[in-house]
C-alpha cells in the first residue's frame, strides 16, 4: 500500500512537470542530441575547436579533454548530465562497458583497440582476486548491484 | 518471480512488449512525421576457444554474438529521437549454457530534447547517471533547469537488474535531482533514490550529494557523497582537486572511502556480501593521477593510489603506474608503453604489470599487437606469472564495412597454454530519411 502511494507520489510529480510544460525551463541552448560536425578518428580533444564554455553541460570543454585524468573521473561529469557525453558517444556508447547483462569482455569486443582505456586486460580472473581484495568498491560501481550468474559460479 | 534467466516472467515479457511497440514507433507515424536521421551500427563477433571440463576432456566454444544500436533522430523535423541497444548470441559449438542461446535488449526509448534548458525527457528501457542514481530501468526521466539556474530532474520505473528474487510483484525504483549550476563556475546537487526490493533484508535508498566548483583559475574542485538511509550510514564519499594550468597538463589529487557494510547493503551480487567478505571493513584511499603532453603526440600518464584498510587482512596497498602513449599517422595509430607496481602488506596482493601495444593502419588495413603479463609476488595455482598476446589484422573493405580477425595467446594461472580467436564484422550505416 505505502508502495502503491509513493509511486502514486512520483507519477504525481512527474504529472506535474509535464504541465507545467517547457514555459519554465532556461532558454540558455541545450546540448545538441548529435554533435554537428564529423569527428576525426583517435582520441577527442575538445580543445581544438572550443574554447569556451558548453552551453548544455555548463562546464569549460576543458574538462572534458579526454586525458587519463578525465576518463578516471568521467562518473563525477556523467552524475551531473550524460547530454554532453551522448553528443560525441551516442546513446549505447555507455553501456559497452556498463550493462546489467554482458558475457564479452570490453576489451574482447575491442580487441583491435589497444589504444582504448579499457578495464580487466589479460586472464582479469586471476588478477580479480587481487584487486578485488585491495579495492572492492571499485569493482561494486558496475558489478555490485547486479546478481551475475558468472559470479555466483565461485562466490555462492 | 522466475529468474529472468530460465522461461519467461511477467516483467520481462511487458518489458519485450513495450520494446517492440517503441521499436516499431517510427513506423506507426503518419507519412509527415517519417523525416528522420537514422543510424544503425552492427557488430558482429564469432569467437571460437577450447575449455577442458571437468572429467579432462575439452570442449569446443564458438558462440556467435550480434550487436545492434540505432539511433533515430531528428524524427519529423523534431528535436525526437529513439535510441536501442541489444545483442544476441547462439553458441555454434559446444553450449556455453544450457540452451546454447543468450542474449540482452540494454536500451530502447524515445528521447526528447528541449532546444533550451536542457530539458529532456526519456521513456522506455535507458541507463541513467543522475546524481546517486546509475541505474537502467523502465520507466521515465524528466529534466530541465530553470532561468534562475536551480533545475529539477526525477525518474521512475522498474529496475532492470538480472533479478530481485524474494519480491513478488510491484518492484519500482524512483528518484531526483535537485541541483543548481551557474555556467562556467558551480554546480551542486542533491539526490534521492529508492528501490523497493530485498537488499540483504532492506530496500534500497540512498540520499546523494554532488557538487563541481571552478572559481575561476584552471582549478576544479568536485565530490560526491551517497548517504545510505538503510543503514543511516555514509556509504562512500569521493573528493578530487584537479589542476589544468595549461592544456597539456592534467592533474588530479583526490580521497576516497567507504565502508563495507552501508556500500554493500544493497548488492545483488553474493561477491560483496557476507561471508565473502568481512563486512566490518572501512577503505581510504588517496590518489594522484597525471597527463602531461610533452610533445606533440607524446603523452606521459602517471598514477599513484594508496588503499589503506581498517582491517590487516587484506592490510594496505600502493599501486603506482606510468606509462607513455604516442600517437601518430595523423592520430589513427598509437603506440603505449606501461608499468604498474602493486606493494602490499601482504605477499599475495603484490603483482607487477607490464604492458606494450601498438597499431599501424596503412590504407584500408589495420594491425595491432597488444602484450601484457602480470608477475606475481605470491604463487598462484603453482603460477607466479601470466602472460597474454592480442594480435588483430582489419580491413575496412567499404566505408561502413569493416572486417578483423584477433587472435589471442594467454599463459595464467587458469591456463597453461590458451588461443583463442575472434572474427568481428562491423556495420555502420547513416541515412536522412525524407518525408514530406
Amino acid at each position: 500500500m505505502m508502495r502503491r502511494k509513493t509511486f502514486g507520489l512520483v507519477v504525481g510529480a512527474i504529472a506535474l512537470s509535464l504541465a507545467l510544460g517547457c514555459s519554465v525551463l532556461s532558454d540558455t541552448e541545450s546540448v545538441p542530441p548529435k554533435h554537428p560536425e564529423e569527428l576525426p578518428a583517435g582520441r577527442a580533444d575538445c580543445l581544438e575547436c572550443h574554447d569556451d564554455i558548453s552551453t548544455g553541460a555548463l562546464k569549460p570543454y576543458a574538462s572534458f579533454r579526454h586525458s587519463i585524468v578525465f576518463i578516471k573521473q568521467h562518473s563525477m561529469y556523467a552524475s551531473q548530465g550524460q547530454n554532453l557525453c551522448a553528443s560525441c558517444h551516442g546513446a549505447s556508447f555507455c553501456q559497452t562497458c556498463h550493462a546489467r547483462k554482458e558475457e564479452l569482455k570490453p576489451n574482447t569486443k575491442m580487441g583491435d583497440r589497444p589504444d582504448r582505456v579499457l578495464p580487466h586486460r589479460g586472464d582479469y580472473v586471476v588478477l580479480h582476486q587481487i584487486d578485488g581484495r585491495l579495492d572492492p568498491g571499485s569493482c561494486f560501481r558496475c558489478h555490485g548491484n547486479k546478481d551475475d550468474s558468472r559470479c555466483r559460479a565461485c562466490h555462492r | 518471480m522466475r529468474d529472468a534467466s530460465h522461461g519467461v516472467n511477467t516483467r520481462l515479457g511487458m518489458g519485450l512488449c513495450c520494446a517492440t511497440l517503441l521499436l516499431l514507433l517510427p513506423a506507426l507515424l503518419p507519412a509527415p512525421c517519417l523525416a528522420a536521421d537514422v543510424t544503425l551500427s552492427s557488430q558482429t563477433y564469432l569467437l571460437y576457444y577450447e575449455r577442458e571440463v571437468t572429467g579432462g576432456s575439452d570442449k569446443e566454444y564458438a558462440p556467435l554474438y550480434e550487436y545492434i544500436s540505432g539511433d533515430v533522430s531528428n524524427l519529423g523535423g523534431n528535436p525526437l529521437s529513439f535510441h536501442f541497444y541489444g545483442w544476441g548470441r547462439v553458441d555454434l559449438g559446444d553450449d556455453t549454457d544450457d540452451d546454447g542461446t543468450g542474449g540482452d535488449l540494454a536500451s530502447a526509448y524515445l528521447q526528447y530534447i528541449h532546444p533550451t534548458g536542457n530539458g529532456e525527457m526519456r521513456l522506455g528501457r535507458f541507463f541513467l547517471t543522475e546524481g546517486v542514481a546509475a541505474e537502467i530501468l523502465d520507466g521515465i526521466f524528466l529534466k530541465g533547469r530553470t532561468p534562475s539556474g536551480f533545475g529539477l530532474s526525477v525518474f521512475g520505473g522498474v529496475p532492470v537488474e538480472r533479478s530481485i528474487t524474494s519480491t513478488d510483484e510491484g518492484d519500482s525504483i524512483y528518484g531526483g535531482r535537485l541541483f543548481f549550476a551557474r555556467s562556467g563556475f558551480a554546480e551542486i546537487g542533491v539526490s534521492y533514490l529508492k528501490e523497493d526490493g530485498d537488499f540483504q533484508g532492506d530496500d534500497r535508498e540512498m540520499v546523494g550529494g554532488d557538487i563541481w566548483l571552478k572559481p575561476g583559475i584552471p582549478v576544479e574542485l568536485s565530490g560526491r557523497a551517497d548517504y545510505n538511509v538503510s543503514t543511516s550510514s555514509l556509504a562512500r564519499q569521493r573528493y578530487v582537486l584537479r589542476l589544468m594550468p595549461s592544456s597539456r597538463l592534467d592533474i588530479a589529487v583526490g580521497y576516497e572511502d567507504y565502508t563495507y557494510a552501508d556500500l554493500f547493503q544493497n548488492t545483488l551480487n553474493s561477491a560483496f556480501s557476507s561471508p565473502a567478505i568481512d563486512n566490518t571493513d572501512e577503505v581510504q584511499i588517496l590518489f594522484v593521477d597525471l597527463d602531461f603532453l610533452i610533445a606533440e603526440g607524446l603523452t606521459v600518464e602517471a598514477g599513484v593510489k594508496s588503499i589503506q584498510h581498517d582491517r590487516s587482512n587484506p592490510g594496505d596497498a600502493t599501486r603506482a603506474e606510468l606509462g607513455l602513449r604516442y600517437a601518430y599517422n595523423d592520430r589513427k595509430d598509437m603506440a603505449g608503453l606501461s608499468a604498474a607496481f602493486v606493494s602490499a602488506d601482504q605477499d599475495a596482493n603484490e603483482y607487477q604489470e607490464f604492458r606494450a601495444f601498438a597499431t599501424y593502419s596503412p590504407g584500408p588495413w589495420r594491425f595491432s599487437l597488444d602484450a601484457l603479463t602480470h608477475q606475481y609476488e605470491k604463487v598462484i595455482s603453482g603460477i607466479d606469472d601470466a602472460y597474454q598476446v592480442v594480435g588483430s589484422a582489419g580491413w575496412q573493405a567499404l566505408p561502413y564495412l569493416k572486417a578483423s580477425w584477433d587472435v589471442t595467446y594467454t599463459r595464467s594461472p587458469r591456463f597453461s597454454e590458451d588461443y583463442s580467436g575472434l572474427v568481428r564484422v562491423s556495420l555502420d550505416i547513416s541515412a536522412a530519411m525524407g518525408g514530406n
